[in-house]
């Protein structure tokens, strides 16, 4: 519950800061109106699906994991365009810093996201009569898909923090298709293993 | 999290349940204490998020809700062998509060 607050207040929190740098970016560079439209215009859908969201969980003493999800996306969201438009706004007002450390920041964020999703893949839990007898083959699915995300995302991160930027793109192309050719990989596997086991 | 990964029971069910979703008299056969014993350590472990109970018909079957860190940290544990001398010391929390249970019963 007190986690649940915690990421309550972290997103709305970011959806604020979000709104006050496009406001900030908007005000100092009027020629690029469309872009500070846009981006106060996705902080809206993002506010309303967020409101939407506590107004359940008001309602509603048990929460939804789907909610979890809604809450998490929009901290991530509220993040990453909380740090493209502080980096555009700072820019604006002369800061001067190394050309690629926004992007070197932002992709980190990204992989920092990657991670974050694949370590509650394991926690999804679908009812085990829908699951009839593969509850074993599902469950061991879910914890390597978890387990090769989160390592895909460790590695994109710490690629984009540690290497030459070049390089740290042309690796970007391989982990994430990578981790997903994986995963999709060990699912084909395990289905063929169950079709010789029927 | 960590007082239910301290337990050398609890991290045995955990590594059992890692097979597949079992219920709760099948986890039972593993271990050598009383029935109010292991409901003790599967609420411990319910309560920390890290297995979830599911009700069909008579049976309850626990199987694992553990993120990737909590699988990681579990690994540390058994490794590390973490709560090994409080065990020796005189067992677990929920392993005393097994034992009180059964001292109760036997003097009603």
């Amino acid at each position: 519950m007190a986690a649940k607050r915690m990421a309550n207040y972290v997103a709305s929190g970011l959806l604020g800061l979000s709104a006050a740098l496009a406001a900030a970016n908007w005000y100092l560079k009027p020629e690029r109106a469309a872009a500070w439209a846009t981006a106060l215009g996705l902080l809206a859908c993002m506010t309303v699906a967020f409101l939407l969201v506590l107004r359940r969980s008001q309602d509603e003493s048990d929460g939804r994991s789907s909610d979890d999800s809604v809450r998490s996306g929009v901290a991530w969201a509220g993040l990453i365009l909380a740090v493209s438009l502080a980096g555009k706004l700072a820019s604006t007002l002369g800061a001067s810093y190394g050309a690629d450390l926004q992007e070197r920041v932002m992709m980190a964020i990204l992989g920092a996201c990657i991670v974050f999703t694949g370590n509650m893949i394991p926690k999804t839990l679908t009812r085990l009569p829908a699951l009839e007898e593969d509850a074993a083959r599902v469950q061991a699915l879910r914890r390597f898909a978890g387990w090769t995300w989160v390592l895909t995302g460790l590695a994109f991160a710490i690629s984009w923090l540690a290497l030459p930027v070049e390089l740290s793109e042309r690796l970007s192309f391989v982990l994430l298709p990578g981790g997903m050719l994986i995963i999709a990989a060990q699912m084909i596997r395990m289905r063929r293993t169950r079709q010789r086991a029927t | 999290m960590f007082k239910a990964l301290s337990d050398p029971t609890r991290r045995r069910v955990l590594q059992l349940l890692r097979q597949r979703p079992m219920s709760a008299g099948e986890l039972a056969e593993h271990f050598p204490v009383s029935k109010p014993t292991m409901s003790a350590h599967f609420s411990v472990l319910a309560g920390a998020g890290l297995i979830e109970a599911e009700k069909t018909g008579r049976t309850i079957t626990y199987r694992l809700k553990m993120s990737v860190l909590e699988d990681a940290l579990l690994g540390f544990a058994h490794t590390l062998g973490w709560g090994k001398k409080a065990r020796e010391g005189g067992g677990s929390a929920a392993g005393n509060s097994g034992q009180k249970l059964r001292t109760v019963k036997k003097e009603v």
